[in-house]
This record gives C-alpha cells, sequence and structure tokens, in this order.
C-alpha cells in the first residue's frame, strides 16, 4: 500500500509539474500572432545617405524610436524609452547614419547608429528648459550639433557627443531666446525675443563659442519668432505681421548696429490674408552645411499657400496655391472628397514637374491627412520620382509610391488600446440551421425526422462543396491560393476559437481585428472624441439572437465635463447601428449592463445621472414594465475617490434612487486606489474545496463582493501603507480588511471565484510582493442554493498568505474559461516584455510551512517565500510586448482554452491551456504511431489465425 | 574554448578603453542624480546583432537604458537609492544585479540579488560586467515517442523479462541432464532449507488470487508460476 501510495504521489507531481502552461516550439505563430506599433507620429526623416537604403525614421508621441522598411511597413529596429515626459522626444535630427534625439526636455542628448539600431553615445546635458536643436555645418560637412536652451546654449561634436563649448545667454531672464540657426559659415545665430518690443540676435563662432556680434532690432509688432519668422536664402530673417499685414525682412549678415527691419506691405504683393488667421512661414534647409533655399511658404488662410522666392532682396510670387496643404509637396483635399491628389512642384520655379501626380483613394472610415514626408528620388531616366508617407488625423501612416499604388500602411492608432471585447462571429446559414433543430421544441416525430434528414442533407452538401473547393484550389499553383479573411466569409468555427476583436483606442478610431490572423476587418474613426476621453465597451447583444444584429455600446465620456455621448454599432461589421441612442444632457456617474433583455434580446444599459436618475437604454416600454418588476432587486454603487467616499442605492419602482449605505475613507490619511469587482462573465464550476479528509471546505462566492484598494498619502518609506478592504456592493458590509504596512503602490488586483490577489512594492525590503486573500464559509454551506447579500449570517473564514516576485509587474489578469472547470492561471505581464502564466496554485493561502499527509493528499505545494519566474511559462516566448498596458482573457467554445489578447505597445494574442488540453486531441497527437499499432496488430491477428489453422490441420493428419 | 577566451579577452580590452572618458564622466554629476555604468556580453555573439533589441531596466520601468554598439550602458539620471538593474533582451538571459547609491553619490557597489535576505552582500565589481547565461529556453520538450522509451518502460521491463526468462532458461538449460538436475534441486533445498514451509511463489499466488490485487504484480506472479512448477 505504501508503494502505491508512493506512485500516486509520484503520479501526482508528474501531473502537477506538467499541468503548468507552456509553449512548445512547434506550436510557434499557429495560433499566436503579434502586431508591433510605434505610436503618433511626431518627426519622421527618409535614410538617404544610401542609395539602396530601406529605411524610414520616425520618432513618436509614445516616446518610441524606430527605423520602418519603406518596402514593407515592418520594423528594423525599434527602441522603447521611459514613458512619460521624461522619455520624451523634443528633437530629431539627421545627419549621414547617425540619429541625433534630444530626450526628456533638453535633459538628455543620444545619438543612434541607424544601421545597427544600436547607440552611439548618451551625454546628459545641463539643466534648463530645451527650445531648439539644429546641425552646425563648416565648410560643407556637419561635425556639431547646437543646442539652444532657455539660459545656455551648446556645442556639441557628433562624433562622440563630447561638449565643445557652452555659453551663457545674456540677460536671459527678460530675452527669451527661441530658435538657432545655421548657415554652415562658421557662425552660430541664437534669435531671441523681448514680445512687443525687440529682436535679439547673437552670431557665436563655431570654433570657440565666442561672441561675434550681438544685435537688436526694432520689432514692437512681433511676439513669438518660432510661429511667424522663418530664415531663408543668405541668412535672412523674414518675419509676418497679421495686423498692418505686412512682411519684415533683415539680413543677419549685415554687420551693422542699426539693422532696420524692411517692411513690405502684403498689398504691394498683391496679397490678402483671410480674416482671423495668423499667418504662417514655412522654409527649408535641405541640407544643414548649406544655406537654406531662398524659397519659402507663406501660408494666408486654411488653404490658401503661397511660394514665394527672395530674389536680390525683392520677393518675387513664384505659385498661387489654393487648397494645398505642407512644403514642397501639395496634398490637395477638396472638401471631403474621397480621393487626394500628391503634386510635386520645382521649389526654384514654382512650376509643377511632369508626371509626378499621385492620386490616392482616402479611406472613408478614416482621418484628414495631417502630414507629409516626402522622398524624391533621381530616376534611371533622371527624372524625379518620389514617394510620399501620410499621417492622417487618426495616426494612420499611409505609404504611397507613384502612381498612387498604396504601399503598406500602419494602423499607429493600435499602439494606445484603452479597452476591447472579444465577440463571438455569427454563425453561417448552415450552423444556425443546425442549431434551430436542436433549439426548437419537438413538434411530431415524422417531421423531426424529416429535419433531422434535410439538415444531414445539408451537411454533405456543404461538404461536397468544401472538397470540391481543395480539389480546385489544388490545381492552382500555390502563390494564387489567397485564404483571405473577409467581413463575407467570417463565421464561427466548430470550437469557437476565432473570435471578432473589439479594440478601442484613445484616438477615438475602432478596430474590429480577427483573432486568428490578426487581420482588421474594419476600422471607424470617431470624428469628435475629446482628448480626455474615457471609454466603456459594452456588448449588448451577442450573436447567439439571429436575425437581431450583434450590439455593441461605446461609451464615450469627457473627463472634465463628465458629459457623455453614446455610440452604437455593430461589432462584426462596425458599422453605426440605426438604433438611437438617447441624448444624455447630464453628466454620468455610473453604468451598468443589466441581466434583463428587451423583446429584442438586447440587454438594458442603466445610466446614473450626476442628480441620481436612472435612464434605460435600449427605453421601450417592455424595458420599463420589467423595471418596474425588478427594482427591489436593483442595487449599484457609486465611488467618489476625491472624497474617499463609496455609497451604495437601491433602484425604487419609479426609476428614482434611494442612498442605502455609505463608507468614507478617510481623505487624511489614506486615498481610494481602485475599486476591483468580479467580472460577471464568471462560472465557478465546484462550490468548495476537497480537504484531505474527505471533508468539504465551501468557498465563499459573494458576486456583489468589491475589492477596494486604498494608499496611504503619507509616502514616507516608514510610515506608507497599502490597504484592501472587502465591501459588500449591496448591503455596504465591510467582509474583511487587511493592511500591508512599509508598502505603496502601485497595485495590481485581480478579484476573481472567492480570491483576490494583489502586488505592491515592499519599502523595507525593496522589493516586490504578492499576497493572496481567500475566503471560504467554512464545513458547511449557509444556502447552498442561491446567493443571497440580504440574508448571510456568519462572516467568511479568512486566509491570507504572501510570497516574494521577483521582478515588477505592468498588469496582472486571471484566465477564464467557459464553466469554470479548468483551474486558474494569473497572467502577469512584466516589463521586459513577457507574459508570464503563473498557476494559481502557487497563490494559495493554505499551502503549508510544514508537509503534513493531508497537504500531500490535497496537493498543496509547501510553502516557499519566492516565487519563481521561469521563461517557459511565458507564453509569447521571445514575442515580447512592450509597456503591457492590459491583458484581455476571453472564453472559447473549449472547456480547456482561453484566448488571451495583451495590448500595449504591441499587440498580442494567443491561447492558453491552463490544464492542458484534456477535451480535445493534442496537435502532437501521434496518428502514426496508433494507425501503424492497429495495421500491426490487424496483420498479426490474420498471420497468426493462418498460423493456427495450419497447426490445426497438421494435428488432425497426424 | 579557445574563441571564448579570445572574446573575453577583447571584452577586457573594450572596458579599459572605456574608463577613460568613463571615470571623467562619473565626477560630473548633475545635482543630486547620478548614472550606472556597466557593460553586457553573450559570449560568442557579435554584439550588432543583439543591441538593438535590448534594454537596460532599472527597478522596472522606473529608469530605460539603451546599449551602446559595443555592449556598454549606461543609465543617467538616477538619484541616489538602492536599484534592481536588468539587462533585458527576448534571446538571451542576463542575471539581475542590486546598485546602491549613498546621498553622495560616491560609494556605490553592485551585488547579486537576495530578495529574501536584503542584507545579504556578495559585491560584485563596478562599473558592472553582466554577463549572459546563455539564451532564454522558452520551450517545453515534446514528449518523443521512441522504441528506446518503450522498452526500457518499467512495466514492459516487468512483463517481457520473465517472459524471456520462461521462453529461454528450458532451452539454454539442459533439464534432461540428471547432473543439472541434481545441481538445481541442491541449489533450491539451500534456498529452502525447511521443505514444510510454503513455498514464496506459492504463498504470493494465493495472496493475490484472493485480493485480486494489481494487475501488475498478478502478472508477474502469474509469469514466474509456470517457472515455479516445471521445475
Amino acid at each position: 500500500a505504501a508503494m502505491a501510495k508512493l506512485i500516486l504521489l509520484w503520479l501526482k507531481c508528474v501531473i502537477l509539474y506538467n499541468a503548468v502552461g507552456a509553449v512548445f516550439e512547434d506550436q510557434v505563430g499557429k495560433f499566436d500572432w503579434r502586431q508591433q506599433y510605434v505610436g503618433k507620429v511626431r518627426f519622421s526623416h527618409f535614410d538617404t545617405h544610401v542609395q539602396s537604403s530601406k529605411k524610414v525614421l520616425v520618432a513618436t508621441e509614445n516616446n518610441v524610436f524606430a527605423a520602418l522598411n519603406t518596402r514593407t511597413g515592418e520594423l528594423f529596429w525599434r527602441h522603447v524609452d521611459k514613458s512619460g515626459p521624461e522619455g520624451n522626444i523634443d528633437a530629431l535630427l539627421h545627419h549621414g547614419q547617425d540619429a541625433i534625439l534630444v530626450v526628456g526636455n533638453g535633459r538628455l542628448l543620444r545619438s543612434w547608429d541607424v544601421n545597427v539600431g544600436g547607440l552611439n553615445w548618451e551625454i546628459v546635458l545641463d539643466s534648463g528648459s530645451f527650445q531648439k536643436a539644429c546641425l552646425v555645418g563648416q565648410q560643407g560637412t556637419v561635425k556639431n550639433v547646437a543646442v539652444l536652451k532657455k539660459n545656455i546654449i551648446s556645442l556639441h561634436y557628433l562624433s562622440n557627443g563630447h561638449q565643445k563649448w557652452i555659453e551663457n545667454l545674456p540677460e536671459s531672464e527678460t530675452v527669451d531666446y527661441q530658435t538657432v540657426y545655421s548657415g554652415g559659415n562658421g557662425e552660430v545665430y541664437a534669435l531671441g525675443i523681448v514680445p512687443h518690443s525687440h529682436v535679439v540676435i547673437i552670431a557665436y563662432s563655431t570654433d570657440d563659442g565666442e561672441i561675434i556680434k550681438q544685435i537688436s532690432v526694432e520689432a514692437p509688432w512681433l511676439s513669438n519668432i518660432v510661429a511667424s519668422c522663418a530664415v531663408i536664402g543668405q541668412g535672412v530673417l523674414i518675419c509676418v505681421d497679421s495686423a498692418t499685414p505686412s512682411l519684415y525682412m533683415c539680413d543677419l549678415h549685415l554687420d551693422t548696429h542699426d539693422l532696420q527691419m524692411t517692411q513690405i506691405p502684403l498689398q504691394s504683393l498683391g496679397l490678402e490674408v483671410a480674416p482671423d488667421f495668423q499667418p504662417v512661414l514655412v522654409s527649408h534647409q535641405p541640407n544643414s552645411a548649406h544655406q537654406p533655399l531662398s524659397e519659402f511658404f507663406l501660408q494666408l488662410g486654411p488653404d490658401n499657400f503661397l511660394l514665394l522666392q527672395l530674389n536680390n532682396g525683392q520677393i518675387v510670387t513664384l505659385r498661387d496655391f489654393k487648397p494645398v496643404r505642407n512644403l514642397f509637396s501639395i496634398l490637395a483635399c477638396p472638401g471631403i472628397a474621397v480621393a487626394c491628389s500628391i503634386n510635386l512642384f520645382s521649389a526654384e520655379t514654382g512650376r509643377r514637374l511632369l508626371d509626378t501626380t499621385l492620386i490616392f483613394v482616402m479611406d472613408p472610415n478614416g482621418g484628414k491627412p495631417e502630414k507629409i514626408y516626402i522622398q524624391p528620388f533621381l530616376k534611371k531616366d533622371d527624372s524625379v520620382g518620389y514617394r510620399a508617407m501620410v499621417q492622417t488625423e487618426d495616426h494612420t501612416l499611409t505609404f504611397i509610391q507613384q502612381p498612387g499604388r498604396v504601399m503598406w500602411t500602419r494602423e499607429e492608432a493600435l499602439s494606445d488600446v484603452v479597452t476591447m471585447e472579444m465577440v463571438d462571429l455569427p454563425l453561417t446559414g448552415t450552423q444556425a440551421e443546425l442549431e434551430g433543430e436542436f433549439g426548437k421544441k419537438a413538434d411530431g416525430l415524422m417531421s423531426m425526422v424529416f429535419k433531422r434528414l434535410s439538415s444531414q442533407l445539408i451537411l454533405l452538401q456543404a461538404w461536397i462543396a468544401h472538397l470540391w473547393k481543395l480539389f480546385y484550389d489544388a490545381r492552382k499553383p500555390r502563390s494564387q491560393v489567397k485564404n483571405e479573411v473577409t467581413i463575407e466569409n467570417l463565421s464561427r468555427d466548430e470550437f469557437n476559437l476565432q473570435k471578432m476583436m473589439v479594440m478601442v483606442t484613445a484616438s477615438g478610431k475602432l478596430f474590429g481585428i480577427d483573432s486568428k490572423t490578426g487581420s482588421i476587418l474594419w476600422r471607424h474613426y470617431l470624428e469628435d472624441v475629446p482628448s480626455n476621453a474615457a471609454f466603456k465597451l459594452m456588448v449588448q447583444r451577442t450573436t447567439a439572437h439571429f436575425p437581431h444584429p450583434p450590439q455593441c455600446t461605446l461609451l464615450i465620456k469627457d473627463q472634465d465635463t463628465g458629459l457623455t455621448t453614446l455610440h452604437v454599432f455593430n461589432p462584426i461589421f462596425g458599422k453605426k447601428s440605426h438604433v438611437n441612442p438617447p441624448a444624455l444632457p447630464q453628466p454620468i456617474l455610473q453604468s451598468f449592463l443589466l441581466p434583463l433583455m428587451d423583446q429584442d434580446y438586447a440587454k438594458v444599459l442603466l445610466l446614473v445621472d450626476d442628480q441620481y436618475k436612472v435612464s434605460a437604454f435600449p427605453s421601450t416600454k417592455n424595458v420599463l414594465q420589467q423595471l418596474q418588476e425588478m427594482a427591489s432587486s436593483i442595487f449599484f454603487y457609486l465611488v467618489d475617490s476625491s472624497q474617499g467616499r463609496l455609497s451604495g442605492y437601491r433602484l425604487r419602482t419609479d426609476l428614482s434612487t434611494e442612498q442605502i449605505w455609505e463608507v468614507v475613507i478617510p481623505m487624511e490619511i489614506q486615498r481610494i486606489v481602485s475599486v476591483k469587482g468580479k467580472r460577471p462573465n464568471e462560472h465557478v464550476h465546484s462550490q468548495g474545496r476537497v480537504m484531505g479528509d474527505r471533508s468539504v471546505l465551501y468557498k465563499y462566492l459573494n458576486p456583489n463582493l468589491l475589492a477596494v484598494v486604498t494608499e496611504s498619502t503619507d509616502t514616507h518609506q516608514e510610515r506608507s501603507f497599502v490597504g484592501i478592504i472587502l465591501i459588500d456592493g449591496v448591503t455596504g458590509r465591510i467582509i474583511h480588511e487587511a493592511v500591508q504596512r512599509k508598502a505603496r503602490g502601485p497595485v495590481h488586483v485581480v478579484h476573481s471565484e472567492n480570491w483576490v490577489v494583489y502586488e505592491y512594492w515592499s519599502t523595507k525590503s525593496r522589493r516586490n510582493e504578492f499576497s493572496v486573500i481567500e475566503l471560504y464559509e467554512g464545513m458547511e454551506l449557509y444556502n447552498s442554493t442561491v446567493f443571497s447579500s440580504l440574508d448571510r449570517p456568519h462572516a467568511p473564514q479568512v486566509l491570507q498568505q504572501s510570497y516574494i516576485f521577483p521582478s515588477a509587474i505592468s498588469t496582472m489578469e486571471a484566465t477564464l474559461t467557459e464553466k469554470g472547470i479548468t483551474s486558474r492561471h494569473l497572467l502577469i505581464g512584466l516589463p521586459s516584455g513577457g507574459i508570464l502564466s503563473l498557476p494559481k496554485m502557487f497563490l494559495d493561502p493554505r499551502r503549508p510551512e510544514i508537509v503534513s499527509e493531508q497537504s500531500r493528499e490535497e496537493n498543496l505545494i509547501p510553502y516557499a517565500p519566492e516565487l519563481m519566474i521561469r521563461t517557459e511559462w511565458f507564453i509569447n516566448y521571445n514575442q515580447s510586448i512592450s509597456r503591457v498596458r492590459g491583458i484581455h482573457t476571453s472564453p472559447s467554445g473549449l472547456e480547456s482554452t482561453c484566448l488571451v489578447v495583451a495590448y500595449g505597445l504591441d499587440i498580442y494574442q494567443t491561447r492558453v491551456y491552463p490544464s492542458k488540453q484534456f477535451d480535445v486531441l493534442k496537435d502532437d497527437y501521434d496518428y502514426m504511431l496508433i494507425s501503424s499499432v492497429l495495421l500491426a496488430l490487424f496483420f498479426a491477428t490474420m498471420i497468426s489465425k493462418r498460423l493456427a489453422e495450419v497447426k490445426l490441420l497438421n494435428r488432425a493428419w497426424r | 574554448m579557445h574563441l571564448w577566451m579570445l572574446l573575453m579577452f577583447l571584452g577586457w580590452c573594450f572596458t579599459e578603453m572605456e574608463a577613460g572618458p568613463g571615470a571623467a564622466m562619473s565626477t560630473q554629476t548633475n545635482g543630486d542624480r547620478f548614472k550606472i555604468e556597466g557593460r553586457a556580453i553573450v559570449p560568442g555573439v557579435k554584439t550588432q546583432d543583439w543591441v538593438s533589441t535590448a534594454r537596460v531596466l532599472v527597478d522596472g520601468e522606473e529608469h530605460v537604458g539603451f546599449l551602446r554598439t559595443d555592449g556598454s550602458f549606461a543609465v543617467n539620471d538616477v538619484p541616489s537609492g538602492s536599484y534592481v538593474v536588468e539587462v533585458v533582451t527576448p534571446t538571451y538571459r542576463f542575471d539581475p544585479v542590486r546598485v546602491d547609491i549613498t546621498s553622495k553619490g560616491k560609494m556605490r557597489y553592485a551585488r547579486l540579488v537576495n530578495y529574501i535576505k536584503t542584507s545579504e552582500v556578495i559585491r560584485q565589481p563596478y562599473p558592472l560586467q553582466i554577463r549572459s547565461s546563455g539564451p532564454h529556453s522558452y520551450f517545453m520538450k515534446r514528449e518523443t515517442w521512441g522504441w528506446t522509451d518503450f522498452l526500457m518502460n518499467p512495466m514492459v521491463m516487468m512483463m517481457v523479462l520473465p517472459l524471456l526468462i520462461i521462453v529461454l532458461l528450458p532451452k539454454v538449460v539442459n533439464t534432461n541432464d540428471p547432473e543439472m538436475r541434481k545441481e538445481m534441486e541442491q541449489s533450491m533445498n539451500m534456498l529452502n532449507p525447511n521443505p514444510e514451509l510454503p513455498d514464496v511463489s506459492e504463498l504470493m499466488t494465493k495472496l493475490f488470487s484472493g485480493s485480486k490485487g494489481s494487475s501488475k504484480a498478478g502478472s508477474s506472479s502469474k509469469g514466474t508460476r509456470p517457472a515455479a512448477k516445471r521445475r
């Protein structure tokens, strides 16, 4: 018996350590995919130092610096800096194979090797707010970079970043130095301004930083150099004033002390400024070792551009562009037409170059074009060709080649996914037919038989069609066979593993992505979304209610005013629904979906406004009637973190509300960081846990339980603490309260089943720690049929245990399966880019310190203070995901399988099997072995039968 | 081995070269901000192949540094305190190191991370020398099926060996030889000095036929029973 036990134990161990989710090498790319993004582009340069270079450098608002392949749009390399203002990219300069970045409001100067993607050097600059940087050339070569700050100017070597010289700017308290300019003649000009008084021009020598000259020019009409001035030609400063309206000019190189700005009224040029428009000047310096071009743009109205030229002190109008944007490239967008065209014009003459018109079709669901980057090149026949990268309002990059062929598009809005849902795909006609057979009530034997036969016939037909298609595809060459997913051929697969990912991004663009391939099936740009909007996405009607279309509702809330709008759409096609959402004039405090449905199977969305009035959407008569009936059992809670107040409300039959409880957390001591409820679609399979002595410990499964996380306002490391309060959302009863002393946030919480797992930073031991709280009813269940918050007299038993975690974490989520039978795992996003699948088994407060017979029987792992990070548990192997912000888990049709989407800067989709694939054949199932064994057995029986016959015959002869 | 030695030497050369400007820079501190310097080495791999995917993370993503094309790094702008410095790449594994910077910024030393006993100190050289301990292992091995696995399985061994004995022994040992028989009887008597005591195998069969115990043990005893009888 002891032996048997030992074997059993050994088996258990094997199961235990094998049950942990891991990826096999042959599964790579089979059901997972990753998409890498960079974010909204702020600066971009084409790498032109080698003719064959295929790189375009982009620096983005997400503090990312990357090189994209211009042929495919994929990343060559990408460097993700710290998020927030400290990693903010202020300037991008590009010279040869070096790219110079100014980072963190002029804190750091970095040089990158464009080819390898490695760092050349990085230096810390003196403190001071950054104004402008420029490359400084001398005698045709660029060797230095000048950095202008509020009070200093410094020059650095391009080769190693060492400082050549640094000078304090004179009178920097009164003069606002705004820009720096170098014409490649050994001088660096710093241009400053005293608003409405004069302009200060200081010329420094490139060699030693000596002030060559210092001039101030009267300009009482000027308030900002950057907005209304530009340096053109041989160092001529040109400014525009909208009041007079006229252009002002002055030569920087003139060595006179009484320098004057010469005024040229725009009327003398025959020009007029559009009313209420601040004119803008744009100049261009193609090579920093040489002077800027003497041609420049003047924008006189929202869509009125002029190409002007400075010719021997005279300004000449070269061309008047009516509907245009940007420099050297004309992006004509007449109104809201769907097609845009780009023309190339010669800067010298203003004439349109031949064969350079490029017309491309804009996505009707996208935004308007915002910026354009042009890569011109000389063709073999010496004519000019070019490629264009167009950036639109919805952060999309489109790369276009002549004549209007879109090479690639990058949806950079997806670098900032805020929230998402996974929606089941609709059934195809045949599948719906089959479902219908089982769904309906029986109506007579004959009709049932007939129906069964007809459905089998349909299946047969579909199978033959499938075979025919296979046969047809096989005859075609392989390159022509395309299995592209489009909206038309989308249908649910047999295990419901393929779903529609509806993603909401911060820019207000919505995406529908096929979870199997990652291809974007639809996109929809919401134009008037406020920049600080909060989003909440809800699935009101799933695809299960054919012929009613599925319906999603996106709640867009302006966080300043609290005003909310609803966008109702079909999640499969992305089209705006014909259902009109109600107008919401009052700020909305809380919103939630009820399990109630209207006659069209849409779940009811309740919205609570700041007057504590409740409105329902949809609000048909049927819904209101149901609400009246159910009102006594509808409770909701509100959180006011600025006041530290949690309050519970009840719905009255007339749809007014009544406060029933209130918990105030003293603001002086601690503040509410987050409130987490349970996920409504979560199922718990087992009511309790079987103990070693065969008794059952029942779980405390309160669906109304809220986990409230607080952090101390005192951040001193000796006195700071993290608190967690478990409150019943219906009664306001505090079930449990735990405090972690000498700890601080950020706190990450997962609340599920009967447990809460949270992670915090221990200031005492300087490490990250995990803590788990589990709630149990005890050995007896009070009311096993239904849980009611109002009728639970006994407080639950609380168990808690803490562990050390050897890494910081970015986000955390638990796996979710259809019926909740599969064991749970925690999916932990790490800053290194890995997603760790940690079995919940390791976070179990019943892990014993001393192993006993019973704990062994129960499969408990002995307590160890440190949790391990094993790279085998990374579900995304080497496909690291930068800045993971959220992990979305969704059940599939298979109990063993949970669909996981991790989003941050990148998007990664995969499947996890927390208890291995117990309900389907594994993908390494050895068909060869089983069939060969069967065949061998078959032949063995045949042969042995034959032999036996021969033997019998022989015996009979004897 | 030779190659590795060579690389080590090269690495050392680079650090020597770095020491010049590096030392000069570290004295130039900005206010209360300091600089963590070091160098990451992957033995046997060119730096160009992996630096573009690598980052240096200080306390999670609190401070971020990048690797130069020769594998060295410097994380600038770090206030005084105690930090865990980690070099992160998707391909190679580097062990984290703890770096302490005093408020003066002068006394700084590096030690291996021990989360349980945070006071325990194993000093490491500074500037940091972080050597990769090999590539990450992300994948589980598939259970492959082979004949040797099948044959070496204890169950199969338990079944096959007695079978071999039953089939082969009578052929190898000539039982008809009277001398041999005598010898065997003698040896059996030695094993079984008291003939009144029941045979062990006999006992086993009785025991298992009575309790219908585990089939594996039963099958093995069934295997031995005819052998005993035949003798």
